[in-house]
């Protein structure tokens, strides 16, 4: 039995210009089934773009190719996106219908029949707690409800690929949770997921890589983890001593260590060489007759990871 | 988790694609502002104006009326749905889907149809029985069903034609909309008689879908018609 998981999305020479502008520079990744990837970025990286390609709303460059399954597709062939499920950050979901007609109208769009709409429609209603809505005009429900809606609609058909656009974009947290909660399972389901946002910590808890994108380019491709590690350079050191420092204490201090800011008595600095700088620091406390009180290490978070790698980026 | 497999190219399953977009338009838009105000309102003032205290005939009003509410209707959904679609993002989730653009448009064009079809075979009627018009013969009254099916289909792709402008305002799309409708309406013999009509604009009236709507209008009930029947249609 072949265990290898297959690739679900293989995206190669994606390029797009508008005008001038190239959107998305000459980029190929892959995503493997049960695979959830992160692709972050600023605003204007070329994430949405690369997006639409994909999902043949913008169509490919000459020498693109794409993979579904491991299968060429040839984008005349529109048969390809019954594979995808597309949630938007913004509700697309048409605004007088009620919550049951949209979800109706895109499962007859995916060819669905009346029983199969039924088994799954009133399946997904219950899974994201719109049982109660179903009969609502979707111009009155709240965003949260509105972009559960969306997973609704996205999921009808069973798409074996979910693409997210920033779905959990200003949400309550009750709402946040149950989509995080689902994105979760629907991967335990064997989904693969194509997951754009903004939020690092929501892309550190879900995705298992992640694709950093700047200026339409595509300059890191790593688990969220190994994104972090590459960055233990700029672990952080906060050191609390038991008694005040004097001022030529301080002094010394500095001369020492260059420190970045001080919050609630705890000195904070970056730490290129943490065994180094804990030697320093025990020699400088005997030295001053002090006592060290507590000792922290924090760890670079994704968010710092991310915001160096763009500015390394942009001043490369 | 497997590859999903359908074929969306037989044409069982366009036809059905087509249907499901249609009455999603028409379920969506007959209802909304501009379908109500640039399909009813506006020809039913216009309409009113033109008849009340004047001295028209008869056989006039049933032609004039039924050719502004056929040319109206017709092109009073196609407008409005591109641009209201590019808006709320949903025409984005269509063609991510697997919907051609062809049969986003064949759902635009039948939902426009079938709305101008409805409501100018009723206002057809109507008129026939309240004026007591006589139509020539039953081909005659067939010739009228036929010249209201292509304005149908006619006017839809005209509105199809001036929305294809990328834009998310419907405004933008009446505006020009109207800048067409109204020098076609006026050209068209409704108001002015081909046979009052200069030269200059006669010829110019050969380009208006109304102009051949207005003759098959007249040959049913027994006026003078311009143009051979098979030119007509």
């Amino acid at each position: 039995m072949n265990l290898e998981k297959k690739t679900a999305v293989s995206a190669l020479n994606f390029t797009k210009k508008f005008g001038d502008l190239i959107a998305v520079d000459n980029i190929s990744f892959s995503i493997k089934q049960g695979e959830i990837v992160g692709l972050l970025g600023p605003n204007g990286a070329g994430k949405t773009t690369t997006i639409r390609m994909i999902t043949g709303v913008f169509p490919l460059n000459k020498n693109a190719k794409l993979k579904i399954f491991d299968k060429d597709i040839d984008p005349s062939n529109r048969s390809y996106k019954i594979n995808f499920g597309i949630v938007p950050e913004i509700s697309n979901a048409y605004r007088d219908f009620t919550v049951w007609q949209n979800i109706r109208f895109n499962a007859k769009i995916y060819g669905m029949n009346k029983k199969a709409l039924q088994i799954r429609g009133i399946k997904l209603l219950k899974t994201f707690q719109l049982e109660d809505k179903s009969n609502k005009k979707t111009k009155t429900l709240s965003k949260g409800l509105k972009q559960r809606l969306n997973f609704c609609m996205a999921l009808i058909h069973n798409p074996s690929i979910l693409i997210l656009d920033e779905p959990t974009a200003g949400l309550d947290p009750i709402s946040v949770n149950i989509l995080r909660n689902q994105i979760e399972g629907f991967k335990k389901e064997g989904k693969s997921i194509f997951l754009t946002t903004h939020n690092l910590s929501e892309a550190q808890r879900l995705c298992d890589r992640i694709l950093i994108m700047n200026k339409g380019r595509i300059i890191a491709d790593e688990h969220p983890d190994v994104l972090r590690e590459k960055f233990k350079p700029q672990l952080k050191i906060l050191v609390k001593f038991q008694s005040k420092l004097s001022q030529s204490q301080l002094d010394n201090f500095n001369r020492v260590f260059t420190f970045e800011k001080q919050i609630d008595d705890f000195f904070i600095f970056s730490s290129k060489d943490p065994l180094n700088d804990i030697s320093r620091l025990h020699n400088f406390v005997k030295k001053e007759n002090l006592q060290i009180g507590k000792l922290k290490f924090k760890e670079p978070t994704l968010e710092e990871a991310f915001i160096h790698i763009i500015n390394e980026d942009e001043f490369k | 988790m497997m590859k999903i497999e359908k074929d969306y190219s037989t044409l069982k399953s366009k036809i059905s694609i087509i249907w499901t977009l249609t009455r999603k338009n028409i379920s969506l838009y007959i209802k909304s502002g501009p379908v109500l105000i640039f399909g009813l309102m506006f020809p039913f003032f216009l309409a009113l104006s033109w008849i009340i205290g004047r001295n028209i005939d008869s056989i006039q009003i049933f032609i004039g009326i039924l050719a502004m509410t056929s040319f109206f209707t017709a092109t009073a959904i196609s407008p409005v749905i591109l641009p209201i679609e590019t808006r709320e993002n949903s025409l984005e989730r269509l063609t991510s889907s697997p919907v051609g653009l062809l049969e986003i448009i064949f759902g635009i064009m039948f939902a426009s149809f079938i709305y101008s079809f409805f409501i100018t075979s009723s206002i057809m009627i109507i008129f026939i029985l309240l004026l007591n018009i006589q139509i020539v013969s039953i081909s005659a009254f067939l010739f009228i069903l036929v010249a209201i099916i292509l304005m149908g289909f006619i006017g839809s792709l005209l509105g199809i034609l001036v929305s294809a402008n990328p834009t998310e305002k419907t405004s933008d799309v009446m505006v020009m909309m109207n800048l067409l409708k109204f020098p076609l309406l006026f050209i068209s013999g409704i108001f002015i008689p081909f046979e009052s009509l200069p030269l200059i604009v006669l010829i110019f009236s050969l380009f208006s879908p109304i102009t051949f709507m207005v003759d098959i209008l007249r040959f049913a009930t027994n006026e003078n018609n311009l143009f051979p029947l098979i030119i007509d249609i």
